[in-house]
């Protein structure tokens, strides 16, 4: 145990003390930081435009502003389902009950300066302002009826912001169902009252009796919750093995190419020398991506503490961290997966020479790392589906699509049987891959010559 | 009684049709300092590697201490490989920490060692220097001294003084006397003569995987019979003027002026009869040399000429 402890004492010191690792340990904070806070100013910092519709009568202009306001009003709606699942102080809960939770209004309606386009164009180009609630601005756009009357043309400066069109086109075509409904002798809000006298379909969790009895049957965050993380550990030892190939790779060229192997295999056993760089690596991704877990924890806890109530949107989450019927088969499919991936890496870098070789190899084991992801995928889309449930035998899959099935209790013998032929395998992968790191590290066998890597895997010694 | 530091007994090793060595035994007795010698390609690194468990043989046995390589008798062991490697983004004194603490130093012994040793070997001031930032010679300096870090009771050294100019050389040839003064039994294998001359009270010569001598510097000169070496003027025949007093003589092949002949001395003659002898048969002399001894003849007189001139190119390219 010692030698492993100094093998791995020595590549994890020097993989941490490259400058590289630091780069890449604030790189991801740095780029959520610098997204999120991008995202917050580019929200704020959008302008507040004005628009005029040339309708002498006024209907258009008042579908298009009736329009905004059903927007405003299922933005403010959302937010308050939102904060319904909240445990929201009741003072906050009025709040939002009574208050209109919808962002500020990035259009508004001003009285057309003239009518038509030609001497809108002025306005439009910015070479008039026109008065508003906001000061004297530009004009961003209009709208003016075509002269057939068939079209309600737009026209702006700047024809890619398309929110002010799209909405105008939502107000024309609800504009058009209400003339229908007139003509026929309906009222106005004919469709939303059918709308809302259509059967609800409510989800319910089915529970045992006694759960039900004391938890309810409502679907809630805390049903969910176990699925998300057994996605996030899934795809966090996916982003894990995709990690440590370069790790792997470039570490094991690095020896290979410094002829350092003899020295040090006078000095440990093989399997200390491959369990203690193995290990190395798994602490650099680990430090790295705990790391970066623990800033967007205590992003998520900042986030939390700023809404009133926010923190029971974390308990669902922590609570299925702490379930062991989830936690403990993901830790162990975790860590078996890292063992065959990182086994077979380090075996494929002991072949070569260069980076260059090492690049030859990188395309296939993209290739051969996109299919879990994609089994990941599908397996997040519907676990319970025939291929996911075949893909789970199939012992490179296991280890993401066993993480993934664990909320869905499937049968303990399936679970045990499928740890099994992980282990099995991950011991497999261990024994041939250190025949051919032996081949390639040793005695010098080289990814140009798999005749001589086989040779060198099945001689009778050394 | 203490048993030998390594016991390698017809040990052969195959790559596919190719005999890297074949029936090698040897055994290396406690305190010696022997020298392998050969060319590049005769098997002595692969020997070494047997001898050290790096590679099996594909028949026969090795033992060091009296047991099979294993890291714990590999402990007693210090080594250095004739591919020289080391950690290039290591410092100095991390680097030979590291090997020490491998061969179960502990951390402060094997950090008062690396100090000691890089102030003893001049290379005091280096010891937070990385290796990339040395000269090659600097760091196969730090190579050697990882290999001396846990005071090895046997010191197997591959080539050893590939690589490094004269003066370090000299350094390295003062060290191992110092290791050898020390206790230390010494194995080195190198396929230049002069130094094992210097050095060693043994010597084991390898041609194409096998053994062709084993024993003292004494024995290996005793085996080549002595001789003198004399130029006469282009178209003189030597041999037939000298067969009449009994010298045997040879064309050796020497640039100079001249056809170069060597005559080799029948017991209780000396180089001053041959001479007297060729001057009585007339012969045109330009140039006379009684011939020292030196191992390379040794060699030559074992192996032939072919493997000589392998070894001369080895050492050629070795200077260049």
């Amino acid at each position: 145990m010692r030698n492993v402890y100094l093998i791995f004492r020595r590549d994890y010191l020097g993989y941490v003390r490259a400058w590289g690792f630091w780069l890449s340990l604030a790189a991801v904070p740095l780029f959520m930081l610098i997204g999120g806070t991008f995202a917050v100013f580019a929200a704020k910092s959008s302008p507040v435009r004005y628009y005029a519709v040339v309708d002498p009568a006024g209907i258009y202009a008042a579908a298009i502003e009736a329009e905004f306001a059903r927007d405003d009003e299922a933005a403010g709606q959302q937010a308050r389902d939102l904060a319904a699942t909240m445990d929201l102080p009741p003072e906050h809960q009025a709040a939002l009950e009574s208050g209109n939770a919808a962002p500020q209004r990035k259009f508004i309606l001003v009285p057309a300066p003239a009518a038509s386009i030609d001497a809108l164009r002025p306005y439009l180009m910015g070479e008039r302002l026109v008065s508003g609630p906001l000061g004297d601005k530009s004009l961003f756009a209009v709208f003016i009826p075509s002269t057939d009357g068939s079209s309600l043309e737009y026209w702006s400066d700047d024809v890619n912001v398309v929110a002010l069109r799209a909405v105008a086109a939502n107000a024309m075509r609800r504009l058009a169902r209400q003339d229908a409904l007139s003509e026929a002798g309906l009222g106005a809000d004919f469709l939303a009252e059918v709308d809302a006298g259509a059967l609800q379909v409510p989800a319910y969790r089915i529970r045992t009796v006694v759960e039900q009895a004391t938890t309810g049957s409502e679907v809630t965050m805390a049903d969910r919750a176990p699925v998300y993380v057994a996605g996030g550990l899934a795809y966090f030892l996916w982003l894990m093995i995709f990690s440590i190939i370069q790790y792997l790779l470039m570490g094991t060229i690095e020896e290979r190419s410094n002829k350092i192997f003899d020295t040090l295999l006078t000095s440990v056993r093989l399997p200390e020398l491959l369990a203690g760089k193995l290990l190395a690596v798994f602490a650099v991704t680990s430090t790295m991506m705990l790391s970066w877990g623990l800033f967007a924890f205590g992003a998520s806890l900042f986030a939390t503490s700023q809404i009133p109530g926010g923190a029971s949107l974390l308990s669902p989450f922590l609570a299925a961290f702490a379930n062991p019927a989830i936690i403990i088969p993901g830790l162990i499919s975790f860590l078996l997966g890292y063992v065959m991936y990182g086994m077979i890496f380090m075996a494929l870098g002991s072949l070569c020479d260069t980076i260059q070789e090492a690049q030859t190899l990188l395309s296939p084991m993209m290739i051969l790392l996109m299919l879990p992801m994609f089994a990941i995928f599908i397996a997040f889309q519907d676990p319970g589906s025939p291929i996911v449930d075949i893909a789970s035998w199939i012992p490179v899959f296991t280890p993401f699509l066993l993480i993934l099935r664990m909320p869905h209790n499937p049968p303990m013998w399936e679970v045990i049987a499928q740890m099994g032929i992980m282990a099995l395998t991950a011991l497999a992968i261990l024994w041939f891959a250190t025949k051919i790191y032996r081949a390639g590290a040793v005695h010098g066998a080289g990814i140009g010559d798999l005749a001589g890597v086989f040779k060198r895997m099945l001689g009778r010694k050394g | 009684m203490s048993m030998p530091p390594l016991v390698i007994s017809h040990a052969t090793k195959r790559f596919g049709a190719f005999t890297a060595v074949s029936d090698l035994s040897l055994t290396v007795p406690e305190g010696a300092i022997i020298g392998f010698l050969g060319p590049n390609g005769a098997g002595k690194s692969t020997s070494l590697r047997m001898a050290l468990g790096v590679m099996q043989p594909d028949s026969g046995s090795v033992s060091l201490f009296g047991k099979p390589p294993e890291i714990s008798t590999l402990k007693r062991v210090g080594f250095l490989p004739e591919e020289r490697g080391l950690y290039k983004k290591m410092t100095t004194r991390a680097t030979i920490e590291h090997f020490a603490r491998l061969k179960g130093l502990t951390a402060r012994d094997a950090r008062a060692r690396a100090i000691e040793l890089l102030d003893m070997s001049g290379l005091g001031e280096f010891k937070s220097t990385r290796i990339s930032k040395l000269s090659k010679g600097m760091a196969q300096k730090v190579q050697i001294l990882s290999t001396l870090a846990h005071r090895p009771e046997f010191l197997i050294l591959d080539e050893p003084f590939s690589g490094l100019d004269p003066v370090n050389q000299q350094v390295l040839e003062d060290l191992i006397r110092t290791e050898h003064d020390r206790g230390a039994t010494i194995l080195f294998s190198t396929h230049v003569m002069e130094h094992a001359e210097r050095l060693c009270d043994r010597i084991v010569m390898m041609a194409r995987g096998r053994k062709v001598f084993d024993g003292t510097l004494d024995d290996a000169f005793a085996s080549l019979g002595r001789g003198a070496r004399i130029a006469v003027a282009e178209g003189f025949d030597l041999a037939a003027a000298l067969a009449p007093a009994g010298f045997e003589a040879h064309r050796a092949p020497e640039n100079g002026p001249g056809d170069a002949w060597r005559i080799s001395l029948p017991r209780g003659t000396g180089a001053q009869d041959a001479l007297r002898a060729a001057i009585d048969a007339g012969a045109p002399i330009v140039g006379f040399a009684p011939e020292e001894a030196r191992l390379r003849d040794v060699f030559v007189s074992l192996v032939g000429e072919a493997d000589a001139a392998a070894l001369r190119e080895s050492a050629a390219g070795e200077a260049a």
